[in-house]
């Protein structure tokens, strides 16, 4: 079976022509690539010559995954990688993704999220990477069960986790010290968040600094994470109902209305137009509700003055959604052994800790996370290790962007006071029960 | 005195009209020698253009999966479209943003007649000023409009409050929103407008004026009667290109709104709908009925302009 | 440049003439013959002349400084962006977001354009748009102006339907286009090569209208002759009309360079390694990394934009008179 592949992958990249390559591979491989999800894998021969094609869409993290790509070399030194970042802004990654996905050309790896596994594994575009785990390529007790959960779809499992983030509350120690406020501290709750912010918002008014403010263009660090706190749900855990009409949903969008209203946030304009991250890194917000990846930037921009607690508990808990991203393989991949041996030294601890070192993500790879608490000494990281242990799986569905823009489209309303947010909660659950209707 | 009289007074523009007559005469065929000419860019125009518009409006009748595979809905698209409430608001946001930006083109109108004033200095000079613009790139002039429009520090409401006015947050407050972006529209086009338009002013015969000012007819009176009615060629030409493109917006609300804008319902373009249904909600069947709508409605908007344009552009 | 002299020469003598008598030096019917007999060749160049038939009343020279005032504030208007832009992209980050504005940064930052090419892989970058640039342009050129003198000054059956097919598809917005585009351009292999970007845009609906409205507007003449000599219509288009059309395939030039430059969606879904991108997808990829540093972005966008300002400025007669023409008719 891998003699096959290897043979036939070598004889069609010694071919000249792209489109011959292209379509040798279809051709063979519909067949190959089914029968291999199944199959135990087995690590390739140390010889095995092949091209992988590697998208990525965060241009940072570009010069950990090329030394990644050169340890792997070291066992496969035929296979070749050639890393792609296209920019998730605007959404330029999905699209292209999306439009490869629709004529069989996607790379031959690719970084895949929470909102979209599923939509990609139900339409069976993604190689089932079951054969991966059963042959020892891969061991999912490294990683935190949420994240293999997430990529774990109707029972099979796509998605080999490459990091993680959760969202803690970040402060500005010189700010707080001005306004003579005292810092916050990992046991705040949401009325000790309200009335601090309450007094630096004061304290600095006409100076348009503002006291405590989240990104409401999106839920993960900001709405999500007080609608859970506040007992609340975003969508079911079987994926079929919205969660935004529920009592504790109400509580946790109403808390940052509250906040808008009172004058302690920057108005839901005022964060369209600056976000609540650039707010923060140019010392116009005191504290903010940010994720894991903005530690590095905030903590280049405000140097000693950064300081970083848990969440602020809400009425039922304090928690964090936890997302992470997964390295993935096409179904009709062209070269499945290459990609799954490449597949499986991502998710090695070698690849976490090299990820961990550059201090941009935390890696998924359970006890290399050190390395990355390690990177920024003058905060305690744990924090986010702390908050992922009992975080809240990312919510997603088969087509998550559908309702994602159904958030994006109603809740500024709501943040904004033009409409009261238990009419907008309830509109929007109506409209997302809808769409998740349409699913399936 | 009206245009329409003094216009056989030109000889060329007699001879003009007599060439026309003779390309009219000439019906006769010529033969295979005119496919030679137009067979590469009509073959590959149909490839490139006319098949995907023919696979749009038959997926507009289909549930299209994500990532291909077709069902036959029938009209189910069309009914939801016309169901659905968001989208004679942007067709109304479409024509709001056209008809500021139509605005340019008597500004332009405006601003050639004065540039091209006989004999007024730095003439080349204002050209190039005010065509610059057009030839800057939307990506990056879209951002470096949302820094000018920054509600906090952009230099727009730094400026009005110079005046103790506090400006509003233009690109995420509903109504500003619009105005933002159409602004930043008239902003590129106007310098395209006025070239054409100061183009066409070159065209009108002096003699027209010298006449009428003989006469005794005042600089307005001539700007009246003379320039904008032998300039309505040149302001049909802009106008349809103006109109086109409105229904075209996309790029500038891509780069200025962001996502999660309160004023995005307020502000959204057909085209801006269109692409968030096929690439952000994956309903392409969907979408592809929006785009049959904006087919049709530029067809409209077209058919009507052309028919209309025998009531006020005069072709001498 | 030699227009701009022109007009400066001609103001002073109007002037002059406006304040010392009422003009005695205007001759009637004179200067507009030569006007007309200007226009059926060139159709250029009339303004200069104009001016001394038209610079008549005494009240002429505040006329003319109210039309400075009014055109110097307005052009001021319109490059103050791009002139706003210059300042951030030599300020810090935080000189950016300051209020009030800041109008000259503290210290000139000028290695955030030094920073770009460590950002972005702007030479190969350049070279691909340049490349796609010219082979588009050559490609339009050669192929709408073909297709618009057929169309403008040929008879042939279905013209006229193909003509109104050509028209809607103008009206079409290109968005429509991408996934089809793609699948054909992944069909014939040419993912990720400058074929591949360049293809679809070798054919344009919009150019061959333009060129079409170019060739309806030239005299017969030149035409009935050479055919009288017996040319046939390949020797007919290449030695007599082509050139006469030279304004028109200007207007296509500089429209195509624009596009091609500046096109971001269909290069960026097309290409797929960052060394066959071309800089418009460059510049949106550094977006992407540096959210929020406006003045590298300031910068990158500036150095993109460069190329396409400095060839407007050292041919914008001929880019004027191209565009300008391309709405006459």
């Amino acid at each position: 079976m891998n003699h096959n592949v290897t043979r036939r992958s070598f004889l069609s990249f010694a071919a000249a022509g792209a489109a011959v390559v292209s379509l040798a591979a279809c051709g063979g491989n519909s067949a190959a690539g089914g029968s291999a999800a199944k199959a135990a894998y087995a690590a390739p021969a140390k010889d095995l010559s092949a091209e992988l094609s590697y998208a990525i869409w965060d241009a940072a993290q570009k010069p950990a995954m090329q030394k990644i790509v050169t340890e792997f070399n070291k066992q496969y030194p035929n296979i070749k990688v050639t890393i792609d970042v296209t920019p998730s802004k605007g959404s330029a990654y999905w699209t292209k993704i999306q439009t490869q996905a629709s004529s069989n050309t996607l790379p031959d790896v690719f970084w895949m999220n929470g909102p979209h596994i599923k939509l990609y594994a139900q339409n069976n575009q993604l190689l089932p990477l079951d054969g991966l785990v059963s042959g020892k390529g891969v061991d999912t007790s490294n990683y935190p069960k949420a994240l293999v959960d997430l990529y774990t779809v109707n029972g099979t499992f796509y998605g080999v986790p490459k990091d993680f983030d959760t969202s803690a509350l970040f402060y500005n120690k010189a700010l707080f010290k001005e306004a003579g406020v005292s810092d916050p501290t990992s046991n705040w709750t949401w009325d000790d968040v309200k009335s601090a912010g309450a007094k630096l918002s004061k304290f600095y008014q006409g100076k348009g600094i503002y006291g405590y403010a989240g990104d409401l263009t999106g839920g993960q660090t900001s709405y999500y994470n007080t609608m859970i706190e506040a007992g609340g749900t975003i969508i079911s855990a079987d994926g079929k109902k919205s969660g935004y009409d529920s009592a504790g949903s109400i509580a946790g969008l109403q808390f940052w209305r509250d906040l808008i209203e009172s004058g302690v946030s920057p108005s839901m304009q005022q964060l369209t137009d600056t976000s609540s991250s650039d707010m923060f890194t140019s010392r116009k917000l005191a504290m903010t509700m940010d994720g894991s990846w903005t530690v590095g930037p905030a903590q280049k921009a405000l140097g000693d003055d950064l300081g970083i607690v848990s969440l602020p508990k809400g009425p039922k808990s304090n928690q964090s959604v936890i997302h992470g991203l997964a390295n993935v393989i096409p179904a009709n991949a062209k070269n499945p052994a290459a990609a799954q041996a490449f597949v499986a030294f991502l998710g090695t601890q070698d690849a976490a800790k090299i990820q961990a070192e550059t201090g941009t993500v935390i890696p998924a790879f359970n006890g290399t996370q050190d390395a990355w608490v390690k990177s920024v000494p003058s905060v305690d990281l744990n924090v986010f290790l702390d908050l992922a242990k009992d975080a809240s799986p990312y919510p997603a569905s088969a087509n998550t962007a559908a309702w994602n823009e159904l958030e994006n489209t109603l809740l500024p309303q709501a943040f904004a006071g033009t409409k009261p947010v238990a009419d907008v909660a309830k509109d929007l659950a109506s409209q997302m029960d809808a769409a998740l209707a349409k699913e399936s | 005195m009206k245009a329409q009289t003094l216009t056989p007074a030109s000889k060329s523009v007699r001879a003009a009209r007599a060439a026309g007559d003779r390309r009219k005469g000439k019906s006769k065929s010529d033969g295979w020698w005119p496919w030679l000419f137009v067979v590469p860019t009509v073959a590959g125009i149909g490839v490139f253009y006319l098949w995907p518009i023919i696979q749009t409006f038959y997926y507009s009748f289909t549930k299209w999966g994500v990532f291909g595979g077709t069902k036959f809905i029938g009209l189910d698209n069309y009914v939801r479209m016309f169901a659905d409430s968001t989208i004679p608001q942007s067709i109304l946001n479409t024509l709001i943003y056209t008809v500021v930006v139509l605005l340019g083109i008597p500004i332009a109108v405006i601003l050639a007649s004065l540039i091209e004033r006989p004999g007024l200095r730095f003439a080349a000079l204002y050209r190039t000023l005010y065509f610059i613009p057009y030839i800057t790139m939307p990506a990056a002039v879209g951002i470096v409009w949302r820094l000018i429009y920054n509600g906090d520090f952009g230099p727009i409401n730094w400026f009005l409050g110079l005046f103790g006015i506090q400006g509003p947050y233009w690109t995420s407050t509903p109504g500003f929103a619009l105005l933002a972006v159409a602004t930043v529209g008239l902003w590129m086009s106007l310098g395209f407008n006025l070239i054409i338009i100061s183009a066409g002013l070159r065209e009108i015969p002096r003699e027209l004026f010298e006449a009428a000012e003989m006469d005794g007819a005042s600089r307005v009176r001539q700007f009246f009667s003379i320039t904008v009615p032998l300039l309505t060629p040149s302001i049909f030409f802009v106008t349809i290109v103006t109109v086109i493109s409105g229904f075209q917006l996309f790029d500038l609300l891509y780069v200025m709104m962001g996502k999660a804008n309160l004023a995005m319902p307020q502000t959204q373009s057909l085209v801006y709908i269109f692409y968030n249904q096929a690439f952000l909600q994956n309903d392409k069947g969907y979408a592809a009925a929006i785009g049959i709508l904006i087919l049709v409605i530029i067809a409209l908007l077209t058919a009507f302009q052309f028919r209309i344009q025998k009531r006020w552009v005069n072709y001498v | 440049m030699s227009e701009s002299m022109l007009s400066t020469k001609s103001g002073v003598e109007s002037r002059r003439s406006g304040v010392a008598t009422a003009g005695p030096s205007r001759a009637g019917g004179k200067p507009s013959d030569r006007d007309g007999a200007d226009r059926d060749g060139a159709g250029r160049g009339t303004k200069g002349r104009g001016a001394k038939s038209h610079g008549a009343k005494g009240g002429k020279q505040g006329a003319n400084v109210l039309a400075h005032c009014v055109l110097s504030i307005g052009g001021l208007a319109m490059i103050s962006p791009l002139l706003y832009q210059i300042v951030m992209s030599l300020s810090t980050n935080a000189e950016v977001q300051s209020t009030p504005p800041t109008l000259w940064p503290s210290v000139v930052q000028w290695h955030n354009f030094a920073d770009v090419f460590t950002s972005m892989n702007f030479g190969s970058q350049l070279w691909v748009t340049v490349a796609i640039t010219v082979i588009r342009v050559i490609g339009q050129v050669l192929l709408c102006s073909m297709a618009g003198y057929a169309f403008a000054r040929m008879q042939f059956r279905f013209k006229g339907l193909i003509l109104a097919v050509v028209l809607s598809i103008i009206m079409v917005p290109s968005q429509l286009f991408l996934i089809p585009q793609y699948q054909i351009i992944q069909n014939l292999g040419w993912l990720n090569s400058i074929a591949g970007i360049v293809a679809p845009g070798i054919f344009s609906a919009f150019g061959l209208f333009l060129m079409r409205q170019f060739f309806m507007g030239l005299p017969d003449e030149l035409e009935d002759a050479a055919r009288l000599d017996g040319a046939n219509p390949f020797q007919i288009f290449f030695r007599v009309m082509l050139p006469l059309a030279a304004n028109g395939l200007w207007a296509l030039v500089i429209i195509t360079v624009l596009w091609s430059w500046n096109d971001l969606l269909w290069p960026l879904v097309v290409t797929s390694t960052a060394n066959a991108a071309p800089l418009s997808v460059g510049l949106s990829n550094l977006q992407g990394e540096h959210a929020n540093n406006y003045p590298i972005l300031m910068a990158a966008s500036l150095m993109a934009m460069a190329p396409i300002l400095i060839m407007f400025l050292l041919m914008q007669k001929r880019v004027m008179a191209g565009i300008g023409r391309s709405g006459l008719k």
